[in-house]
């Protein structure tokens, strides 16, 4: 475990120093990601406009919800995004053969080997959106609420990459679907609204299959004080057991690659 | 000139054919927002259902009829030189990109146009009543959609000879488009002000306006007023389109040469 935090750290330093040499871009970046946050603001504004909840959910509570969706994307845009569509080309390109002979484990290798920080502005964005929420809603969460928040969170983080990481283990089989990754945003963008608003199968898919619901609804319930131990437990559970299943599968996949030259 | 744009069409085909399956996950992406935003409103007035399906269904429809992607080519083919072979060639190059247009929104057509009928049989929502005027009315709607994404999104991509960031030119002209065009709700259902900017402003005719003729939401003046505005701003991108390409060849000799 050392051993990997370690290393870990050595990736986050070789692209820092890599990003820094594309400085002027930081600019362009903050000024997107802000313009992003204030559409999605303006939109949940919009449909308030027409209402006064959503799902069950009031103005306040949709706008932490927005936060943790923002936070989330943030975490995944930081360290998954840079690296998920990567394995496609390793896999293409049979170059996964070198990470394979390294003495690090792979699944760990092709996951956080390329960070971008600049997207860690958007994980700060979403807990401003988060604070603003909760200022709207005048609720201080108490110290459990926070600590539930952030164990919901993690587990959210994990589910996220292991569903992530099982679509592009895929990718040793059909490696000629171009943007696989493209799918998973589509996916990721129902998770930005209440559950409680979609109906009947889609809600059930929404919940059990691709539980969008545990992964920002938990998170944003546990700031607003309505969680649960149960529920919270659950969350972790699943979190396990979908990155057990996201293992397993990577070593399947493993026995099935014959590098692209044999 | 007939001649040219068979063959032009036909290369093109070719071309897409070789993407298929690019095509198809770049369809679904763009179906997921529409579906989503057709939920929320469902939740927020369960009443008017049917007639939010019908109109975020229309709304894929016409996006798909009337999207434009030449900025993205255009910038990349700037950025990396090879537009240079197009201009070399006798034939100007926005005949590329319009047969690339032609064929897209052909196929897509014909798989969509089915499709919309199949599920009318099963949900009662989708079916709709129209004369054969109005029905007229609603594809030269569509048609003057496209042609108004098309030129904007051309005329972006010719800023590249200027600046580098166009698509983020775009993305935020894409962003506006997305509220006043009638894409995240219904024009009716947004406050006040921004009903009044979308009637002047081009984004309206792009999407909403199309729609709102064959749900009959506009009566015979708005639809003329629509049509008129919707010319004016047709001339207006076809004179910015003649001006820019003839500063950008200028500009662009300059730095090849």
């Amino acid at each position: 475990m050392r051993r990997y935090i370690r290393i870990f750290r050595e990736f986050f330093r070789a692209c820092f120093v890599e990003e820094l040499e594309y400085r002027s871009e930081f600019l362009g970046n903050l000024v997107s990601s802000f313009f992003g946050i204030g559409i999605a603001i303006l939109t949940v504004n919009i449909f308030f406009y027409q209402t006064d909840q959503l799902g069950g959910w009031a103005y306040a509570d949709v706008l932490v919800l927005l936060g943790v969706f923002n936070t989330l994307r943030g975490l995944i845009d930081f360290a998954l995004r840079p690296n998920m569509p990567r394995l496609l080309e390793h896999v293409r390109r049979g170059t996964l053969d070198y990470i394979l002979t390294k003495p690090v484990d792979s699944m760990f290798y092709v996951s956080f080997r390329h960070l971008v920080f600049w997207r860690l502005i958007d994980v700060l964005l979403g807990l401003g959106v988060i604070g603003y929420g909760l200022m709207v809603k005048r609720y201080i969460p108490s110290l459990f609420d926070v600590l539930i928040f952030l164990i919901t969170i993690a587990a959210s983080f994990v589910l996220i990459y292991s569903l992530w990481m099982m679509l592009m283990t895929t990718s040793f089989w059909v490696i000629r679907i171009d943007d696989l990754s493209f799918i998973f945003d589509s996916f990721f963008e129902t998770a930005r609204f209440p559950i409680g608003m979609y109906r009947g199968w889609v809600r059930v898919v929404l919940t059990y299959v691709l539980p969008a619901a545990v992964i920002t609804n938990m998170p944003a319930l546990s700031l607003l004080g309505k969680w649960d131990t149960a529920t919270a437990l659950i969350a972790v559970l699943l979190a396990l057991v979908f990155l057990w299943l996201a293992r397993r599968f990577w070593r399947f996949a493993l026995r099935f690659y014959t590098s692209a030259s044999s | 000139m007939i001649r040219k744009y068979i063959a032009l069409l036909r290369m093109k085909y070719i071309e897409m054919l070789a993407y298929r399956l690019a095509t198809l996950v770049w369809m679904t992406g763009a179906i997921t927002q529409p579906l989503i935003t057709m939920v929320v409103w469902m939740n927020i007035d369960p009443a008017q259902s049917d007639a939010f399906i019908f109109y975020f269904m229309a709304v894929i429809f016409v996006e798909r009829m009337t999207s434009a992607w030449d900025v993205w080519e255009l910038d990349r083919e700037i950025r990396e030189g090879t537009f240079s072979n197009y201009i070399l060639r006798p034939l100007h190059p926005i005949h590329w990109a319009i047969a690339e247009n032609v064929v897209y929104k052909a196929l897509f057509a014909a798989i969509l146009a089915p499709i919309w009928a199949i599920a009318a049989l099963f949900v009662p929502a989708l079916r709709f009543d129209v004369t054969g005027g109005q029905a007229l009315l609603f594809l030269a709607a569509v048609l003057f959609g496209a042609v108004l994404r098309f030129l904007l999104s051309y005329i972006c991509g010719l800023l590249g000879f200027w600046i580098t960031k166009v698509t983020a030119v775009y993305g935020v002209l894409e962003v506006i488009s997305l509220f006043l065009s009638g894409r995240i709700a219904p024009l009716s259902l947004l406050p006040p002000v921004l009903q009044q900017w979308s009637v002047f402003l081009p984004f309206r005719y792009m999407i909403g306006f199309p729609i709102d003729i064959i749900t009959k939401a506009t009566n015979g003046h708005d639809m003329l007023q629509g049509f008129a505005i919707a010319s004016i701003w047709m001339v207006v991108f076809i004179i910015g389109l003649q001006w820019i390409w003839r500063a950008g060849l200028t500009k662009n000799q300059a730095v090849g040469g």
